[in-house]
């Protein structure tokens, strides 16, 4: 058993710069403000898990993924993701991590799913018959075959969140990020990208989900282990029976009782 | 196989599929090549009747052949290609940016500055050939005169100039990572070369007191080095003032837009702004 935590982070923070008007940039020009979005967080997360965070708005939840996928740095503490530090090595890390983007946007609307994975395939490393395999079998697991030459602009929306768990899997990484992938879907659309998630993914591919929400109720059905983030710490972990003292609490009520103001501006 | 010589194996591959997803997306396009052509069909029909109003041995075209046509097909068909190299990839990351593709492409193991040149690739590509086909267009149907080609000299002036214009295309695509929109760079060069840099007229019809700007843009040299390399049969020796201006001109904005290209995609991470439009 591989020792290393799938995710680790030591008292992570974060700080955004404020955007300010222009009579606030000429009365103080030299003045910076900024908002605490991480703030001395910690969290470990162990291999082959489905990890679900929860959190209000405004959180950090997706601050916190975005430095596991190297798009944001953080201001203090550190994060490692496979054992790679994500501001040293982001290399790496990108090799180990897959990331569901969950905005259709970032798809070519143009292009059919079979011609976006292509491509996104190649930025990957993969090429030739093995990146064409490698397509077949995300397009398998996603349920997408039979959809895989039609134009991405004719996809339904879970047909689209589909896609970006394909995209995410396509390099095979060992662990994958996703950021409020229900949101917008039917309950049972909803329901089935749960299942796919800790059914195919964790229990059948041996993946370790990272996976951001603020649905209880998705959380409770489809997590092993729980976090509550909230003014950019954790505020509570563990499994949904440890959380609610066997069923003793709700989760509504745990959850309410560790999550507090929103973040704090300084 | 180490980190960096596996990137560099993967490159040729990560930018062909850059090149095969736009020649794709061109293809769902089809009237674009269509209007291209007709606009350098256009564009020269009217340098060709403009043309009539120049008589030939005026002197201040003489430099470069003595022809305002070609002295004017030159201009434009370069200026359009330098423009696109200037352009292309603030462009292509702004595009990105809207449209909402720049995370996910950033996520992947591919480099930034591969994202970056791979992505505007294709369009660095289909503007060469519409260069070529200004060109050829020109030469076919409205008569344009080239000289004795300097082949060498068009080479380096080519090569100089490409790179020059890069490193503007960096400092433009640096500065839309962090500022998002309004690119000083391409303003000042686009609008400043447009008027001052001798791409429909020669800089020597300008009033001394304005002419020494023509002297600090890159667009000055590198048209001067290719119309004399391409219209004016002049040898090597004569074009060397126009290669050390722009080798000078390399020299200063490659490195200088590499260092702001590295500062850029870090103040951008640290400002959470690296995807934000």
């Amino acid at each position: 058993m591989n020792p290393t935590p799938a995710i680790l982070a030591e008292n992570l923070v974060k700080r955004y710069p404020v955007v300010r008007g222009f009579r606030d940039l000429v009365r103080r020009p030299f003045e910076r403000r900024t908002t605490t979005a991480l703030d001395g967080l910690d969290l470990r997360v162990e291999r082959g898990r489905a990890f679900c965070l929860l959190g209000p708005n405004g959180a950090g939840k997706t601050t916190l993924i975005k430095i596991l996928a190297t798009l944001v740095l953080p201001d203090g503490g550190r994060a490692s993701v496979d054992g790679h530090d994500v501001e040293r090595h982001p290399g790496p890390v990108k090799n180990a991590v897959g990331y569901a983007i969950n905005d259709e946007r970032s798809f070519y609307w143009r292009l059919t799913g079979r011609q976006n994975l292509e491509f996104f395939g190649a930025l990957y490393g993969l090429r030739g018959p093995a990146r064409d395999r490698r397509i077949d079998e995300v397009l398998r697991l996603t349920r997408l075959e039979a959809a895989a030459d039609l134009r991405f602009n004719a996809y339904s929306t879970g047909m689209r969140q589909m896609l970006a768990f394909a995209r995410a899997l396509l390099a095979d990484a060992s662990i994958l990020l996703v950021d409020e992938p229900t949101r917008s879907l039917d309950p049972q659309a909803a329901d089935r990208i749960g299942s796919f998630l800790r059914g195919e993914l964790v229990e059948g591919e041996g993946k370790t989900v990272f996976w951001a929400t603020h649905d209880l109720a998705e959380a409770a059905e489809f997590a092993h282990e729980i976090a509550v983030i909230g003014r950019g710490r954790i505020r509570l972990q563990g499994t949904v029976a440890s959380l609610t003292g066997e069923g003793r609490m709700s989760l509504r009520q745990v959850y309410e009782k560790a999550v507090g103001d929103p973040p704090v501006s300084r | 196989m180490s980190g960096g010589s596996r990137t560099t194996a993967l490159l040729p591959g990560r930018l062909s599929a850059f090149l095969r997803r736009d020649f794709r997306e061109a293809l769902t396009y089809k009237f674009s090549f269509v209007s291209s052509f007709v606009g350098i069909l256009l564009s020269s029909a009217t340098f060709y009747f403009v043309a009539k109003l120049v008589p030939p041995g005026t002197p201040s075209l003489g430099p470069f052949g003595g022809d305002y046509f070609s002295f004017a097909v030159v201009g434009v068909a370069f200026s359009s290609l330098l423009g696109m190299f200037q352009e292309g990839l603030s462009a292509v990351v702004r595009s990105a940016q809207v449209s909402g593709t720049l995370e996910a492409l950033l996520v992947t193991p591919a480099s930034i500055p591969t994202v970056l040149f791979g992505s505007s690739l294709y369009s660095l590509i289909l503007q060469v050939f519409r260069t070529l086909l200004h060109l050829g267009v020109a030469l076919a149907f409205f008569g344009m005169i080239l000289g004795r080609v300097n082949g060498p000299g068009v080479l380096c002036v080519g090569v100089l100039t490409v790179l020059c214009f890069l490193g503007v295309g960096v400092l433009s695509a640096s500065f839309i990572l962090v500022y998002k929109t309004g690119n000083p760079f391409g303003w000042i060069l686009g609008t400043v070369s447009g008027l001052l840099g001798g791409v429909v007229f020669p800089v020597a019809l300008l009033p001394p007191w304005i002419r020494w700007v023509s002297s600090l843009l890159p667009v000055t040299y590198a048209l001067d080095g290719m119309r004399k390399s391409l219209l004016a049969s002049v040898g090597f020796a004569e074009i060397l003032p126009d290669i050390a201006a722009l080798a000078v001109f390399n020299i200063i904005l490659v490195p200088a837009s590499l260092l702001a290209f590295r500062l850029a995609v870090r103040k951008a991470k640290k400002d959470g702004t690296l995807s934000h439009f």
